[in-house]
């Protein structure tokens, strides 16, 4: 796998020399690590993820967070869904949160927001209403993610809404405005990408149970290759105005492996317009 | 320890085999197009019937050209009375379509054919366009399914695909990576990705619309075909069965050639080119939520339902 993936990045950007070299290392750490009995002894090694010409891990890629996060990223039980019509199809799933700890640490003002969102749910999920995600959530919604890794710049495409992200690997700009999505600013600390996002509106939730985040809202994501088709996903969100300290989520992205999994179009635009301007429309 | 560098040994002549087949792909290494590139031009996709049989303007044709037009579309001036006023409510500001003709000085950006005009269409997209448009009138305000897909944030204005300039975010960023090339258009903030590794187009069945794209490097060009679109878009006409042809080629280091070619004999008597220069800008790109705000929506909505009413007594919706 390792070889096949840099002979894949090699081919295009890498001198004959330099090549040659990579391709010689990657032989030994796989043929050594593939050899019973030094497998245990040898230093664990992350030459099974892809990389870049430069070295960096590579996350290009079709990805997708399985679990019920998307509902609720706290731990919660089976529950029926919000139209009885629906029956088994439209019941919520239980889950094993993805928050740190269990609990997220709302100020008591905050905490009682969430349940009125929570409450109010059909009018005030911005998901409902085919807004863009904003940032953890698009993570982790039902839908894959393409992401494009350059030299440069780093994109993430959600399939969702068509919403998505560039991140700037560049000298860190600020936010010169917010939106929906967030200002992301990327780094590497050793083979870990660090997103930092800010500028963030404060019109998104984290999830279908009513939890939100404001536009003070601060979120610093690590992203970590596991191996060639799993991401460690962690990201540690900050906001005084509502949480009495930091906290953190964290779970696992996969790879999609369907040989012709790709990313498709859901512009869901044109399904919510009659939930949303139904009332406006000649009767 | 000497088994090891047995297996090494044996393992060279691969190695070695790979190597010489590197050199020989090192030749096609596609060159660097990504970036934040400007599209924003003031030369019109059709040549206008005043210079019809130019195909060029000289150095100083052009500058003159471009004077006139931003004398005439210039939305500060205050000097037509009310209604002119009024076409003019969103002043200059608002609009960043490019102070310029295209840097090679053509009359329109259809280059093919040579007089720079849409090819006709064939009877049968006649029919269908005014069977659309029939369909419609009266019905012009009902509802959001009655309003052009730029009001309803679905495609809007010049995103495509193909790209083509418009009012204003004529701003478009490339990234590009083994295997894969994105395409990210500030207009309607969408990212296309398309994938270069030969794999096949969706299944029919599957219709999206912006289509299905897939590329390969010719040389120094970036050809992507892009297929499977869906009946509910139209570009300039183009029915659900259009190939379109686009082509990227740097041409210097802060010049992208972009061409595209749309292929669709159900609705044009012939394929027809489009040429536009896009020229490097250092961004940034912003997220344009269209729909997250489309409050214009609910406005022509509700003015249309209370006109109906009689509660805006003797005015009609401006569209």
């Amino acid at each position: 796998m390792a070889i096949q993936e840099l002979h894949l990045m090699g081919r295009t950007v890498m001198s004959y020399r330099l090549w040659g070299w990579v391709l010689v290392s990657a032989a030994v750490v796989v043929l050594f690590t593939a050899m019973p009995g030094t497998s245990q002894t040898s230093p664990r090694t992350t030459s099974q993820i892809p990389r870049m010409p430069d070295g960096k891990p590579n996350f290009t890629g079709l990805w997708q967070v399985l679990g019920t996060a998307h509902w609720d990223i706290r731990d919660h039980g089976a529950q029926p869904g919000p139209f009885l019509q629906l029956g088994a199809a439209g019941a919520m799933p239980a889950g094993q949160g993805i928050v740190e700890g269990g609990e997220i640490p709302y100020t008591p003002a905050a905490g009682e927001k969430q349940k009125d969102n929570l409450q109010n749910r059909m009018t005030l999920d911005p998901e409902i209403k085919c807004y863009m995600p904003g940032i953890p959530r698009a993570n982790y919604m039902p839908f894959p993610y393409q992401i494009i890794q350059s030299q440069r710049d780093i994109v993430f495409a959600y399939e969702y809404a068509t919403s998505n992200r560039v991140i700037n690997m560049g000298k860190f700009k600020e936010a010169a405005v917010d939106t929906w999505m967030g200002t992301s600013n990327g780094r590497w600390e050793g083979d870990t990408l660090v997103v930092d996002v800010s500028g963030l509106n404060g019109n998104s939730w984290f999830d279908r149970s009513g939890n939100f985040q404001t536009d003070n809202t601060h979120v610093v994501e690590r992203f970590t290759l596991a191996d060639a088709d799993h991401i460690n996903y962690e990201a540690s969100i900050e906001d005084k105005t509502i949480y009495t300290r930091p906290w953190k989520i964290s779970t696992v992205i996969y790879r999609r492996k369907e040989k012709n999994a790709q990313l498709n179009e859901f512009k869901c635009v044109e399904f919510v317009e009659e939930l949303i301007y139904g009332h406006l429309k000649k009767k | 320890m000497k088994c090891r560098i047995l297996i090494l040994l044996c393992c060279f002549p691969a190695l070695i085999g790979s190597a010489a087949g590197q050199t020989k792909k090192a030749a096609h290494r596609p060159p660097d197009i990504q970036g934040i590139w400007n599209f924003a031009t003031i030369t019109p996709l059709e040549r206008p019937t005043e210079l019809a049989g130019k195909e060029f303007f000289t150095e100083e044709e052009a500058a003159q050209h471009e004077k006139d037009v931003l004398e005439r579309t210039n939305m500060d001036r205050r000097d037509g009375g009310a209604p002119a006023d009024l076409e003019r409510a969103y002043n200059d500001f608002w609009w960043d379509r490019g102070t310029k003709v295209v840097k090679t000085l053509r009359t329109s950006l259809i280059i093919d054919p040579r007089n720079g005009r849409l090819p006709p269409l064939t009877a049968a997209a006649k029919e269908r366009q005014a069977a659309r448009q029939a369909a419609n009138r009266g019905h012009e305000f009902d509802g959001p399914e009655n309003r052009p897909l730029f009001e309803r944030c679905l495609i809007l204005q010049g995103a495509g695909a193909p790209t083509t300039p418009t009012a204003y975010n004529n701003n478009t960023q490339i990234v590009q990576t083994p295997g894969f090339v994105a395409i990210h258009n500030e207009m309607g903030h969408e990212v296309r990705i398309i994938p270069l590794d030969g794999g096949p187009h969706l299944p029919q069945a599957m219709r999206q619309w912006k289509g299905d794209s897939r590329g390969h490097w010719e040389g120094d060009t970036l050809v992507v075909e892009t297929t499977n679109f869906s009946v509910k878009n139209s570009f300039r006409g183009s029915g659900p069965n259009m190939t379109l042809t686009e082509r990227f080629r740097r041409l210097d280091s802060d010049t992208l050639e972009y061409q595209f070619t749309v292929d669709d004999p159900e609705t044009f008597t012939q394929p027809w080119t489009v040429e536009i220069p896009l020229t490097r800008t250092p961004g940034p790109i912003f997220e344009y939520a269209c729909h997250e705000g489309n409050y214009g929506m609910q406005g022509v909505l509700r003015g249309a339902r209370a006109q109906e009413k009689g509660a805006v007594e003797g005015k009609k919706p401006s569209k």
